[in-house]
């Protein structure tokens, strides 16, 4: 999905790194991930899914076998988008999803503070 | 900011990770009683055989209760890989032995599961876990009790004769 197509004023920046960011869309109850030139709409589901198999690449093991390049294609099934990514830009994405699941933890805690908890 | 993740899913993913680890255990486990009865049988071992069956049998009630409970939370409850099951026994006390030791294994797992529950305040799925804590007090005095009837019985003469028709007497009552 182009970045052009949506109200970037109407999502959170849930979070950012060097690479790329993370947003949450409130209204359509979505995630869209800014990374690697593609700006990609997930669902929870989805994006806990992709955060799996980018925590699953060994990158040590990347960038010690000399018989391959340093690249990997991160997707998953049913997944439409495909990332075809050298060792710095998984090292990216991982501090990426890492920033925003720790931030979705934060968010959790906040809400149960200031709304769930308090009545 | 909405809280979408807790939203969509009441446990947290450490959580979540745990009970699919347990989900495989349970199948492990389930899959080692099977290979046992396996055993007992073609040894001669009848009632051993059937013991294992309905032990077998057990472990895979408790992994579909584990893997419904995560799924009505809205977790992602993965259907585990089960390999390396255990084929071959050195002898008939020698599988006893091993049943035990299985379930010193799933007690500790359920430990550091609710431990983490604890250390999360998650008191619903400590509240659902408490069930299977119960229920390893039965797994655990079952599968010690079978192992000493090769103490009180002997394995000599017809020993392990009379253990074989022993091993499904055994019952556990809280009272």
């Amino acid at each position: 999905m182009e970045k052009a197509c949506i109200d970037i004023n109407q999502l959170i920046n849930v979070f950012s790194n060097y690479e790329g960011a993370v947003y949450q869309s409130d209204k359509l109850n979505c995630f869209y991930v800014d990374f690697g030139g593609k700006f990609a709409r997930y669902n929870c589901l989805s994006l806990q899914k992709l955060k799996k198999v980018v925590e699953e690449i060994d990158i040590e093991a990347l960038l010690l076998n000399t018989h391959r390049a340093d690249f990997e294609l991160v997707t998953f099934n049913g997944c439409e988008h495909v990332y075809l990514l050298n060792a710095l830009e998984i090292i990216a994405l991982k501090d990426l999803l890492h920033g925003t699941f720790t931030m979705f933890n934060l968010n959790h805690i906040v809400n149960d503070c200031l709304y769930r908890l308090v009545y | 900011m909405k809280d979408l993740m807790r939203i969509k899913c009441l446990i947290s993913e450490d959580i979540e990770t745990l009970l699919n680890q347990q989900i495989k255990k349970e199948a492990h486990s389930s899959s080692l009683y099977l290979s046992m009865a396996s055993w007992c049988n073609q040894n001669g071992y009848d009632f051993s055989s059937d013991y294992f069956t309905k032990q077998s049998e057990e472990e895979r009630m408790h992994q579909l209760k584990l893997f419904k409970y995560v799924l009505d939370m809205g977790g992602n409850a993965i259907s585990p890989e089960v390999t390396g099951i255990k084929t071959d026994f050195a002898g008939f006390r020698e599988v006893f032995e091993d049943a035990l030791e299985a379930e010193i294994a799933i007690t500790q797992s359920f430990k550091n599961l609710a431990s983490r529950c604890l250390k999360e305040q998650d008191f619903v799925t400590m509240e659902f876990l408490n069930w299977f804590l119960k229920e390893q007090r039965e797994e655990e005095y079952k599968a010690r009790r079978a192992l000493e009837l090769f103490e009180v019985i002997g394995e000599e003469g017809t020993g392990r004769w009379e253990i074989d028709k022993h091993v499904n007497d055994i019952t556990y009552s809280e009272d």
